[in-house]
């Protein structure tokens, strides 16, 4: 190790040193390691990749084809690929790189805060946006019909991957470590999946549910995918996109209080 | 620190050879009754192109200053310039030109040596080649190594391969070399030269003070928030009394030892210690009487006054203003 140069890069001859420094390949990098790690780990391949995929399986149960079914499988599917790959995924990644000091390290480099924290949502985002394109095929095989608008179910996906990513820094700036994480995520998960039993509640309780994101999901599947309404009408495509502003709006509420959550709580150090 | 340290000077924090430059440093923890002012006033300035130690104990403030200068925390009073820019209103290109190594290390247990230095690759600017980095500190036969799987040592240089992948010129160094075997040392000692050398500039902190004497150009040393001395090894030493040590004699010494004074501590003692400034004259005293009155002094020591003497005695020093300063916190990274 004698013959090592260790002249500072910006004191070269020239200074021509080539910057290859770019927010893309910051994050791209990292969010490269993230991934292996997600992988990695069974437990956490299990529940951030197997999970989601599990509900096509309902499309399974009952006859070929049918729309009640469909609408239940698919809006799990995107329901458990937000919870699972996002949500608890990202959870935990946070508490854990942030007890092993991972994350204040990365912060002494030349990566930002916004850098950092999207390369660790990104594998989960992916996979959320995998399982929804994996999920149309799987869908059309087994008898359902094409997704009757595409671009509100992308919108969906992206959506709630923002809100469930944002909940799970926030969350993670209250939970003190990677254990704790099973029991601090249920109140984000139960608001999420008590919004999908809207269809049999009373009608005072579902007008509060609506505006929670199971709702708003379960709204963009049968919107999207079905080109209905959530009384079973059928919906034109123009009006798909108005009758499907509630439903976005709501998702838009959640990433965006969610966000600012997370940005007042965030935590880069273990908690005292 | 005299006062004319505080008057900035035209060079400083315009990169014209002031690479750190700190005024009137203040750092609290909490608010409130339960306030802790960690860092009490602090003035620093870092030549480009030299190493600075920075000494003290637990909790003597040395990483929240540190910290402050590296832009990941905020002073809550004086102002920090690096390389002339500020670490956080110009963090990019601050970042870019320098390379941090933390007083712990933080990676994942489950990404390999190589895994973690590519990812460490990719969020720099400048980097040296990942295989370049690992063979500078002798980690090429560990890149395929999990970091669970690594030694205490073998962790801190993969950490410090990040710090100086970037190929900084400004490097901080918290602690390097703490848990380190001494080889292990010795490979990082020449790695700080090497930077020296090289043009770059290091502050690094340290408890070691044979580490910092060999070092480094200057030392600072913190006690209770500030820098109560400054100076080279030599500079600091300067003016604290040298020792002469002896087994306690059965007979009384002479009255004149050329300005030689028994240490009162010693009194009683199985070892005599005599303090003086001129350590010559007050020795050649000594040995002139024990041969003309036939005296074997046994266990014979003499030193001239230490970095390690002023230390401790720093050290140990009270600072009647703090309430739960010099003792360290229980916390292990010892703010």
């Amino acid at each position: 190790m004698s013959t090592i140069d260790l002249t500072p890069a910006s004191y070269e001859a020239g200074a021509s040193t080539p910057t290859q420094g770019s927010a893309a390949r910051r994050v791209l990098g990292m969010a490269r390691a993230n991934a292996v790690l997600l992988v990695r780990n069974r437990m956490t391949f299990v529940y951030a990749v197997v999970m989601p995929l599990v509900p096509l399986a309902l499309l399974l149960a009952g006859p070929r084809g049918e729309s009640g079914a469909g609408i239940s499988a698919l809006t799990n599917v995107l329901m458990l690929a937000a919870i699972f790959p996002v949500y608890y995924n990202l959870l935990s990644l946070t508490v854990t790189r942030r007890d092993e000091l991972v994350l204040k390290r990365l912060r002494t480099g030349e990566a930002t805060d916004r850098e950092i924290l999207g390369s660790m949502a990104l594998p989960g985002v992916v996979v959320l946006l995998a399982v929804v394109a994996i999920s149309v095929p799987v869908a059309v095989a087994l008898g359902q019909p094409l997704p009757a608008n595409g671009v509100l179910l992308a919108l969906a996906a992206v959506l709630v991957a923002v809100a469930f990513a944002a909940l799970a820094f926030w969350t993670a700036a209250w939970t003190k470590n990677a254990e704790a994480a099973q029991l601090t995520s249920m109140p984000v998960i139960l608001v999420a999946v008590v919004g999908s039993l809207v269809a049999i509640l009373p009608d005072r309780a579902r007008s509060v549910l609506e505006w929670t994101p199971g709702a708003a999901l379960d709204a963009l599947v049968r919107l999207g995918w079905f080109g209905q309404d959530t009384e079973g009408s059928a919906v034109s495509f123009a009006d798909s996109f108005t009758t499907a502003a509630q439903p976005l709006a709501t998702l838009v509420v959640w990433a965006v209080g969610a966000a600012w959550l997370a940005a007042r709580a965030m935590r880069w150090e273990p908690r005292g | 620190m005299t006062t004319t340290q505080h008057t900035r000077t035209a060079a400083a924090g315009t990169g014209t050879g002031t690479a750190i430059s700190v005024r009137g440093l203040r750092r609290t923890y909490g608010k409130g009754a339960g306030a802790f002012e960690a860092v009490r006033g602090v003035d620093l300035d870092v030549p480009t192109g030299t190493v600075t130690a920075l000494l003290g104990t637990n909790g003597a403030g040395k990483t929240s200053t540190l910290e402050v200068v590296e832009g990941l925390g905020r002073a809550s009073g004086g102002t920090v310039q690096v390389l002339g820019l500020d670490p956080i209103a110009d963090r990019a290109e601050v970042r870019r030109r320098t390379g941090v190594l933390l007083q712990s290390s933080g990676f994942s247990g489950d990404l390999t040596v190589a895994e973690t230095a590519r990812l460490w690759h990719a969020t720099l600017s400048t980097p040296r080649p990942v295989d370049e980095a690992l063979a500078m500190l002798d980690l090429g036969a560990r890149a395929g190594v999990k970091v669970s799987a690594l030694s205490g040592g073998e962790r801190r240089r993969l950490d410090l391969a990040c710090t100086l992948m970037g190929r900084p010129e400004l490097v901080f160094l918290d602690e390097p070399t703490t848990g380190l075997d001494p080889e292990s040392r010795r490979e990082v000692w020449r790695l700080v030269r090497g930077l020296r050398a090289a043009g770059a500039t290091v502050l690094l902190t340290t408890h070691y003070l044979e580490e910092a004497e060999t070092l480094a150009d200057r030392l600072e040393i913190m006690h209770g928030g500030r820098i109560v001395r400054s100076g080279t090894a030599g500079e600091i030493a300067d003016g604290h009394p040298s020792t002469i040590a002896f087994d306690r004699l059965e007979r009384a010494l002479p009255q004149q030892l050329a300005g030689g004074v028994v240490d009162p501590a010693s009194y009683g003692q199985p070892r005599t210690v005599v303090e003086t400034v001129d350590l010559q004259a007050t020795l050649t005293a000594l040995l002139d009487w024990a041969r003309d009155e036939k005296v074997r002094l046994e266990g014979l020591d003499a030193r001239s006054a230490s970095l390690e003497q002023v230390f401790l005695a720093i050290a140990d020093s009270s600072t009647d203003d703090r309430r739960d300063a010099p003792t360290a916190p229980a916390t292990p990274n010892g703010a």
